[in-house]
């Protein structure tokens, strides 16, 4: 569904990504990890099209996104962006409503409200509706975010596409589960999440594919169990690692120190 | 929330057309008859009833100045809320950041050096010379503070309000040296740019800014949403569909084109463009569905009350608008100063 090959990117003459080859399914989790540094939130914006026209050209849905028509693109395609503003003077409900933006013209409809509420339950934040936006904690409007992210792509548009650059953060246990179980739902009905993580467990536990990257290049890109053997992460991430089968949903579990 | 909203706009219609009626009887001159209904159809009717004088000052005097606060109030005020969505940034008004003054530095080359360039220039254009300037000079400044203040979608808010008074300084010093060069009627002229009066209006400019006006908000006044959503970040409101680039191109020619036109016509009339959008989001937060389209009923409210306290308040004489609209403004820009002091 998504496909590029040979990109490469630069800023200011230093090279962040180095001919990566890109590939995925219909259905596909791919979760991208690496070092700090790696250039993975590069990637994904580079895949998700927000540097404009850039080198080779990206295929989503055997489309360059040049041949998109930009409304039928937002219906196909959303991204949960890292450095969410922190200053949006609106209630919550209005940020989320934002995802419905692409739906209708002057107001919401009421398939309008029902999606964004549907969202803001499915990422516990339905309780928050009229809060200022403003008021919340750093993970309650990362939530507030997903939930906007999510309402955009409810709709009855087959194999539709998300890009998430490090959901998790500032989030605690139960939610962090909570988004992966419902990104999961999500990728399970053939649509296709490409995603930022830091915590390698989670990666190995909820993702089908791993692209492991460091320093601009592509180190590892395939299954859990293949890329997460303590060879291949000690010595990315340049610090002693042992994995064994987590006991119990029997994934890698990768522990590190030695 | 839209009905309420039409409810809103209907109810700051008829407080302006009140409005409108009341500055219609204050002033100077009273009218002979006491009823608007008798005036009216005095003046339709076109029998003797009305007195000459009568229909003069208010054909002539009061209804195109009324007119033109309306429209002017309306332009400025929607303009300031529009760059304020721009910028992301309740600083962001025509007026602090140096629009307004390269509006009226053109404007005052355009009367000073006017005479010499004029025989160049073919004849359809002389009337609206004036205002093609100030657009003209208005469209230079904000393309250039937009481009020093803001990278990758990012404004830097000092700056920008830095680029103000670095503009506004810049014309001050061309303005002041034309002054200087300047010959006796052009003088009187440069004065009341700089004080901002409403006293000049004609139904002729009254139409080319109704029809700016109105081509203006066809554009934007239904960017609610898209200013909504570019709160998120630019690349963010791209990815909702929103044609952030284009908006962006429509929002500085628009506003330019207000904010030249207006002050061609009534010289500066500052922080219109600060007070109304501030009052509007103290009731309603920010959403810019609501305020963008209210603040171009409330700009013309605000215009038209202050401009009948300006000429009522020290009969016979006038004080200039600029005075009255400062007062409002200057408190409520250091409000706004204080609160975002930690986020400068």
């Amino acid at each position: 569904m998504l496909e590029a090959y040979k990109i490469s990117y630069s800023h200011k003459k230093h090279a962040i990504l180095h001919n990566i080859d890109i590939s995925v399914n219909y259905g596909e989790l791919l979760v991208i990890v690496g070092p700090n540094g790696a250039g993975k939130s590069t990637l994904l914006s580079l895949l998700a099209n927000e540097t404009g026209k850039n080198g080779e050209p990206i295929f989503f849905k055997k489309r360059t996104f040049e041949e998109w028509e930009q409304m039928e693109l937002a219906h196909n395609k959303a991204k949960f962006s890292q450095n969410n503003s922190h200053d949006i003077p609106l209630a919550c409900k209005d940020v989320v409503m934002m995802g419905r933006y692409p739906y209708f013209n002057a107001n919401p409809n009421q398939k309008d409200h029902e999606a964004a509420i549907k969202a803001m339950e499915e990422t516990d934040v339905a309780h928050l509706e009229s809060r200022d936006y403003n008021s919340l904690s750093g993970g309650e409007k990362q939530r507030v975010h997903l939930a906007r992210v999510l309402t955009q792509l409810d709709n009855e548009v087959l194999n539709k596409l998300v890009f998430l650059d490090e959901p998790l953060n500032n989030l605690d246990v139960l939610h962090q589960h909570r988004i992966l179980h419902t990104i999961k739902n999500f990728t399970k009905k053939g649509n296709t999440a490409v995603m930022v993580l830091h915590d390698l467990n989670l990666a190995a536990q909820f993702a089908d594919r791993i692209m492991l990257l460091k320093k601009g290049q592509v180190v590892a890109h395939n299954t859990p169990e293949k890329v997460f053997t303590p060879e291949i992460i000690s010595k990315v991430y340049n610090f002693p690692c042992t994995v064994c089968p987590n006991p119990v949903n029997n994934n890698p579990l990768i522990i590190f120190g030695t | 929330m839209q009905n309420k909203l039409s409810l809103y706009i209907t109810s700051g219609i008829l407080l302006l057309v009140t409005l409108a009626v009341v500055s219609l009887y204050m002033g100077v001159y009273a009218f002979e008859k006491h009823s608007v209904a008798e005036l009216f159809s005095g003046i339709l009717s076109g029998d003797s009833s009305i007195s000459q004088s009568d229909r003069f000052v208010l054909l002539n005097l009061r209804l195109p100045r009324i007119t033109m606060a309306v429209l002017i109030g309306s332009a400025l005020a929607v303009s300031g809320t529009c760059l304020q969505g721009m910028f992301k940034n309740p600083l962001a008004t025509p007026d602090l950041i140096g629009i307004t003054s390269g509006a009226s530095l053109f404007a005052a080359l355009t009367i000073v050096l006017g005479s010499s360039f004029k025989q160049y220039i073919p004849e359809v254009f002389h009337f609206s010379l004036l205002s093609i300037m100030a657009f003209i000079g208005a469209l230079l400044t904000m393309i250039l503070v937009y481009r020093i203040s803001t990278s990758n979608g990012k404004t830097n808010v000092v700056v920008m309000l830095l680029c103000g008074v670095a503009f506004t300084a810049l014309g001050f010093a061309i303005t002041g040296f034309l002054i200087y060069i300047s010959k006796e009627e052009q003088l009187r002229d440069l004065t009341f740019w700089n004080l901002g009066s409403l006293a000049g209006a004609t139904w002729t400019k009254n139409l080319i800014l109704a029809v700016i006006v109105l081509v203006s908000y066809v554009f934007l006044i239904n960017k609610g949403k898209a200013l909504n959503a570019m709160m998120l970040g630019e690349r963010d409101a791209q990815h909702l569909g929103i044609p952030v680039e284009k908006i962006k191109k429509q929002i500085v020619l628009l506003t330019a084109l207000m904010v030249g036109t207006s002050v061609a016509f009534a010289g500066t009339i500052g922080f219109v463009g600060l007070i109304v959008p501030y009052i509007l989001r103290l009731l309603f937060k920010s959403n810019y569905n609501v305020i963008l389209p209210l603040s171009a009923v409330m700009g013309g409210i605000l215009l038209l009350t202050a401009d009948t306290i300006s000429r009522t308040i020290a009969q016979p004489s006038e004080v200039p608008i600029g005075i009255l609209t400062a007062f409002m403004g200057a408190p409520i820009f250091i409000v706004i100063l204080i609160r975002n002091r930690k986020s400068m």
